[in-house]
């Protein structure tokens, strides 16, 4: 077992950590767009990470069959993952400010003088 | 899959398959007259029950008809669905860059699904479904007429999908001109090329079915895209 081994596994670990605490702030949290946060946060935490991580653990299992093939998948997927989904919570946050939906008190709003598309 | 054959189907210990299991495992790569492709669901799929598969792409067929019988328009019409009543509302930049970087992904990878078919799992309609998630990107993106506007639009994605339907009537049919029986593979088409295994006729069944299922898909979306104030404006029913 390699340095990258046991660097993968932690990834990992790290990964189910944070799915952990996104499930748990999106039952807690008060509104929409923290929930929203800790959506995220159980992506980008939960997903994407832990994918590099399998991308390294594979890297470095010398026993592994086809490791280079599962490590570039789960590179790839990784970074399609960390691409993707800050950009559809964007969308949905901004759907969810325009549209006027979420009563929310707000400390400062920098889109408050903010019209028309984007 | 080739483990699976060499531990349990050629070496014969004591295997817990069944016999028909044991028959698609030994014949779908090995043995002269087999679909010769290492995914034993796609040859199973396009070879031992291949007129099975053909019925279901006819179903996914008139579900399609089905659908654009139901939105029928006239020539004028159509023009007037083409044309947007008011600038229409696109997403902000960043979701924009984004769906320009990730459709250029989709359709590769949904190719790589669809060519692959029959060497790894995937297939013909699963990377049909893929490329028709690109369209639906950009619809939601940006909008239905700037799709319309770079070139797709429903009469595009009708003759794409006919070809495709077309393309797999006649690898159906093609077997028959060299004696052999419909939907026949092996050893009508050839079993590689240039070293690469093509599984006989199922790279070219799953080509068509690719292009079948992503353009039917996207005229379908085209068609669920068209604002529900442009269809009371045609059927001229007020507010």
């Amino acid at each position: 077992m390699s340095l990258l081994f046991y660097i993968g596994a932690l990834l990992i670990v790290i990964g189910a950590l944070c799915d952990f605490f996104g499930a748990l702030g999106l039952l807690r949290f008060p509104n929409f767009y923290v929930r929203l946060h800790a959506a995220t946060v159980g992506i980008i935490g939960g997903a994407a990470v832990p994918l590099f991580g399998v991308a390294l653990l594979a890297l470095g299992a010398d026993f592994l069959p086809h490791r280079y093939a599962i490590a570039g998948a789960s590179f790839v997927t990784g970074i399609v993952v960390l691409i993707v989904s800050p950009a559809g919570s964007h969308a949905l946050a901004y759907a969810a400010h325009k549209a006027g939906l979420v009563d929310w008190e707000p400390e400062v709003d920098h889109l408050a003088g903010v019209e028309g598309d984007g | 899959m080739t483990y699976a054959v060499l531990s349990a189907g050629l070496l014969g210990t004591g295997s817990g398959l069944r016999s028909l299991g044991e028959f698609y495992l030994g014949n779908s790569y090995f043995g002269d007259y087999s679909a010769k492709s290492p995914e034993v669901v796609t040859s199973i799929l396009w070879d031992y029950r291949g007129v099975d598969t053909l019925f279901e792409t006819a179903v996914f067929f008139l579900a399609i008809i089905g659908s654009l019988t139901v939105f029928r328009l006239t020539k004028e019409q159509e023009e007037e669905v083409k044309r947007p009543e008011r600038p229409p509302a696109e997403m902000t930049s960043i979701v924009r860059d984004v769906t320009r970087v990730i459709v250029v992904m989709i359709l590769a990878v949904s190719a790589s699904i669809a060519l692959h078919g029959h060497l790894t799992p995937g297939g013909g309609f699963q990377g049909g479904s893929a490329l028709a998630v690109a369209p639906l990107l950009i619809i939601a993106a940006y909008s239905k007429y700037a799709l319309e506007k770079s070139g797709f639009d429903k009469t595009r994605a009708l003759i794409l999908r006919s070809v495709g339907l077309l393309g797999i009537a006649l690898v159906a049919v093609i077997p028959l001109l060299y004696g052999g029986y419909v939907m026949q593979n092996q050893p009508v088409f050839p079993a590689e090329f240039g070293g690469q295994p093509l599984g006989g006729s199922l790279i070219y069944y799953n080509l068509f079915e690719f292009l079948a299922v992503g353009a039917g898909f996207t005229a379908v979306f085209l068609l669920l895209a068209i604002p529900e104030e442009k269809f009371k404006k045609i059927l001229g029913v007020d507010e």
